[in-house]
């Protein structure tokens, strides 16, 4: 699948992600690579500008096993760009659905 | 690739950053690390999942003039987000230096018409002061009537050259999301 398509959801999946529940660093990369490849490492760079937007909220939680762990939240303006995203995303995937349906591409 | 080994070439790439800026990343890393390891993972694995840290690093520094130029209009910080920009391939050394030399030769340009037609007047006095019996009105006229012309170009400059600025910041973004997008081509 092409590079553009997973790194412009990138930030999506986060967001998602975040949407039901808190989550730490490691746990937001290591979900996203499972389902759709893209190196961990630019999760990173993506956290902290969402955090400098202010679409999320970050604290510290001790964990058993390990360190403590930096939490990221979701705020309200996080989420209502979320919406939006998420909105933007169906209506360019359904008509994409649709235009490949039409053209006999899938069923 | 170990723990150790990405964590130096990762602060070796970001050591431009403001202190407190590195000491967060490298914490992030640090805890990714940890977490990885504590579900049984070996460092190497950690390491290659993350991909290679000089990138890591340079998308970072990238992300982190970008995000300074939007809270700033000092010409200093977008010259070092189109650096941070370049930095992220040769690809972009192409696409962005270019456009961007030819906007400011452009926008320099037009300062300095809009300049010139307004000191247009100290040619002909000069003129006047060196040859005094070549004074024609015809000259005074015109050279008043451009410097009219020159201000009008300075204000009409003032307000292109906001806006170029504004539209070449978006490009910038626009860059860097592509060439965020090129690096898992690997």
């Amino acid at each position: 699948m092409n590079v553009q398509f997973k790194k412009g959801a990138l930030e999506l999946c986060v967001l998602a992600l975040l949407d039901k529940q808190d989550h730490y660093g490691y746990e937001l990369a290591n979900k996203i690579s499972k389902r759709i490849a893209i190196s961990e490492g630019s999760v990173y760079p993506l956290l902290r500008r969402l955090a400098k937007e202010e679409y999320f909220t970050t604290y510290l939680q001790e964990s058993k096993e390990g360190p403590s762990r930096k939490y990221y939240c979701l705020t309200d303006k996080g989420r209502d760009y979320l919406h939006q995203l998420i909105h933007e995303w169906v209506q360019f995937t359904s008509g994409v659905n649709k235009l490949l349906q039409e053209s006999d591409h899938i069923e | 690739m170990n723990k150790d080994v990405f964590m130096k070439k990762l602060a070796a790439g970001i050591k431009k950053l403001p202190k407190e800026e590195q000491k967060e990343i490298l914490q992030d890393f640090a805890e990714h690390f940890s977490v990885g390891v504590a579900e049984g993972k070996t460092e190497g694995e950690v390491a290659a999942a993350l991909g290679a840290p000089n990138q890591v690093a340079k998308e970072l520094v990238a992300t982190y003039h970008l995000e300074k130029v939007n809270h700033s209009s000092n010409a200093g910080d977008v010259f070092r987000a189109v650096w941070a920009v370049i930095g992220l391939g040769f690809f972009n050394l192409v696409i962005v230096l270019g456009p961007f030399i030819a906007l400011v030769s452009l926008i320099a340009s037009g300062w300095v018409i809009g300049g010139s037609f307004i000191l247009s007047p100290l040619v002909v006095l000069v003129n006047v002061v060196l040859y005094p019996e070549t004074l024609l009105l015809f000259d005074v006229f015109v050279s008043i009537a451009l410097t009219g012309l020159g201000i009008l170009i300075i204000i009409g400059m003032y307000y292109v050259t906001r806006y170029m600025f504004k539209a070449f910041m978006k490009y910038l973004h626009f860059n860097v999301k592509m060439v965020k997008g090129g690096l898992n081509n690997e």
